[in-house]
């Protein structure tokens, strides 16, 4: 069965159903057709909401038919990863911890999509808490890559990242605190955006380390991307990180010719897969043809982005993830003694990965090592976002492989975790510095699976990045193949 | 520069009670194994010339909302996702020895 209607963009459902020429209802009909015909073998969705979605898509149309603007998602079917909560729905962050959870409020960035007439689908499959660069760690079993069953998506968010791959929806929200959005998209040959921190209100997502996640989303065009920016974006006073859209980035970049791409070394030297290698340099020679100009940019201090990325992401996890203790929500396991129900809960609902990041977190903000690491993390990241300020001296963007491998084999990775924490190596730069990175397909590996570049631009300049996004899409069909026949 | 920090049994034990979780005797290698990679790993942060300190430039100012009261999530609400309830409280086991 083919995607159909659901394999449109967003953009053109919504013009669709604004304009008459179908109802939400079908649209919606159509997406969850589609995601009953393909997710028994992806395991992309944790719970499909059809019962949801159909009365959103009635409201929708309901809107419409009395003269309403329906909005300017109007009937697009929507996914998001399990870690943004849904009033009255569960919200399990892929752990067993929160597997009967129900949220009492909704996340901002989802409710405003869902009030621009987004219709919300189902709730899609996760490394735990974000915690992962494959979806193995999922509570509830792996999501399977759309173009090769026996890989993986990619992670944490790959159950968004498949859905909009195999054409189950044309929009899928995720989360980005390390690479969570660009890794899985370049995984899946789609195009995912991580805005600048702060650009998306973070209230109602499920911290894993709050000065670093992000709510980012997946679609099949950079102009998609664009339009839910434009929706979710914005001050949130429920967010006090949260930024408005600054004035002067609306212009539209019309070409190429003349954007000054930042290539830096580090992220473009040894320890990338030959064929990643292969195809983002064919890329870069497009670009150039296109008219960029290419511009050596350094980044000294990349080498330490992953140490500094693990110490100051799982320092925060262990923080934020005390709140799990049994007592006001989650799983409890029984205990005569508080403190003792406290520690069996936390160990019966958290799983391996999760548990190791806690520890690793402890260790680097316990007496004696939190000068030595968390510090030195600390200082580490703070001179990364000067090397980048200085990169921008020289360039508009700057320009990478987004993954250095492509999709790896299910379960060949999960018995070395610093193996794993290897595949983040080009995306924790941006996350440390808060900068707006995109990941676009630019071409396949010989065995025909897809690769990602990686842009980063200047904070605020998200739009920069989905205009360049754009133009490399209409000289290139890479963003228009499919996985499904 | 002092070697790596060891991370032995004992010092896994120690994390643990810190961090409210248990791990199970047939665990423990393993884990204690992935963390010594994993910080030995790091290492070289440690190890790095320290440079003059850039001081971190948030990516916009935290912009706090007015001070005003709103109403609270009732009892009724908070309690729905309780493990264990009882004339409006959540109930807990023995805190404190009799």
């Amino acid at each position: 069965m083919t995607p159909g209607l659901a394999g449109l963009s967003a953009t053109r459902i919504a013009a669709m159903v604004r304009a008459g020429e179908v109802t939400a209802v079908e649209a919606t009909e159509a997406a969850l057709a589609r995601v009953g015909a393909a997710d028994s073998e992806l395991h992309a969705f944790l719970e499909v909401t059809r019962d949801t979605a159909l009365a959103a898509a009635r409201a929708v149309d309901e809107r419409h038919a009395r003269g309403g603007d329906p909005g300017p998602l109007a009937g697009v079917p929507m996914a998001w990863k399990d870690n943004l909560v849904l009033a009255d729905h569960v919200a399990s962050a892929g752990s067993r911890m929160l597997e009967q959870y129900r949220s009492p409020f909704t996340a901002t960035a989802l409710q405003r999509a869902l009030a621009a007439g987004a219709i919300p689908i189902g709730r899609t499959n996760m490394d735990e808490f974000g915690m992962g660069s494959s979806t193995e760690n999922s509570a509830y079993g792996p999501t399977r890559n759309p173009w090769r069953r026996d890989r993986v998506p990619g992670g944490s968010s790959g159950g968004s990242a498949a859905a909009v791959a195999a054409g189950m929806c044309p929009l899928a929200m995720g989360s980005d605190t390390g690479g969570s959005v660009r890794q899985p998209a370049s995984l899946c040959g789609v195009t995912g955006l991580k805005p600048t921190y702060g650009r998306v209100s973070r209230h109602g997502l499920i911290a894993y380390a709050s000065s670093l996640d992000c709510v980012g989303a997946f679609a099949r065009t950079a102009e998609d991307l664009a339009l839910w920016l434009s929706v979710v974006s914005g001050i949130d006073p429920a967010d006090p990180t949260s930024t408005p859209a600054e004035p002067g980035h609306t212009r539209r970049r019309q070409d190429l010719r003349g954007l000054r791409i930042g290539v830096p070394w580090e992220l473009n030297g040894p320890g990338l897969d030959d064929e990643i290698a292969r195809v983002t340099r064919e890329a870069l020679a497009t670009l150039t043809e296109l008219g960029a100009r290419v511009v050596d940019v350094a980044l000294p201090h990349v080498p330490h982005a992953v140490p500094a990325y693990y110490l100051v992401a799982t320092a925060e996890a262990s923080s934020n993830l005390a709140r799990y203790d049994g007592v006001r929500y989650g799983l409890r396991r029984g205990a005569n003694r508080c403190d003792a129900m406290i520690t069996a809960s936390r160990s019966a609902g958290f799983g391996p990965e999760v548990q190791l990041r806690i520890l690793l977190g402890t260790f680097a903000l316990s007496a004696g090592y939190q000068d030595e690491f968390y510090r030195r993390a600390n200082d580490a990241r703070a001179q990364l976002t000067a090397d980048f300020r200085a990169a921008f001296a020289q360039c508009d963007v700057v320009w990478s492989p987004t993954s250095p491998v492509p999709a790896f084999p299910i379960g060949s990775r999960t018995d070395d975790p610093l193996a794993m924490y290897l595949c983040d190596v080009l995306t924790v730069p941006a996350s440390l510095a808060g900068l707006p990175a995109l990941s676009q397909p630019c071409g396949f590996t010989r065995d025909g699976m897809p690769v990602g570049m990686q842009w980063t631009a200047p904070a605020m300049q998200d739009e920069e990045l989905l205009d360049i996004a754009r133009l490399f899409e209409s000289h290139t069909d890479h963003h228009k193949r499919s996985p499904t026949p | 520069m002092q070697p790596p920090p060891p991370i032995d049994r004992n010092e896994l034990q120690k994390l643990a009670e810190l961090a409210r979780l248990h791990v199970p005797a047939e665990r423990v290698a393993t884990v204690t194994q992935h963390l010594q990679r994993i910080v030995a790993a790091f290492d070289a942060l440690r190890s790095e010339k320290e440079e003059a300190t850039v001081p971190p430039v948030p990516v916009a100012p935290l912009r706090l909302r007015p001070d005003v009261a709103e109403p609270p999530l009732t009892t009724e609400v908070v309690l729905r996702n309780a493990p264990r309830q009882a004339a409006g409280m959540f109930v807990v086991p023995r805190v404190v020895d009799a």
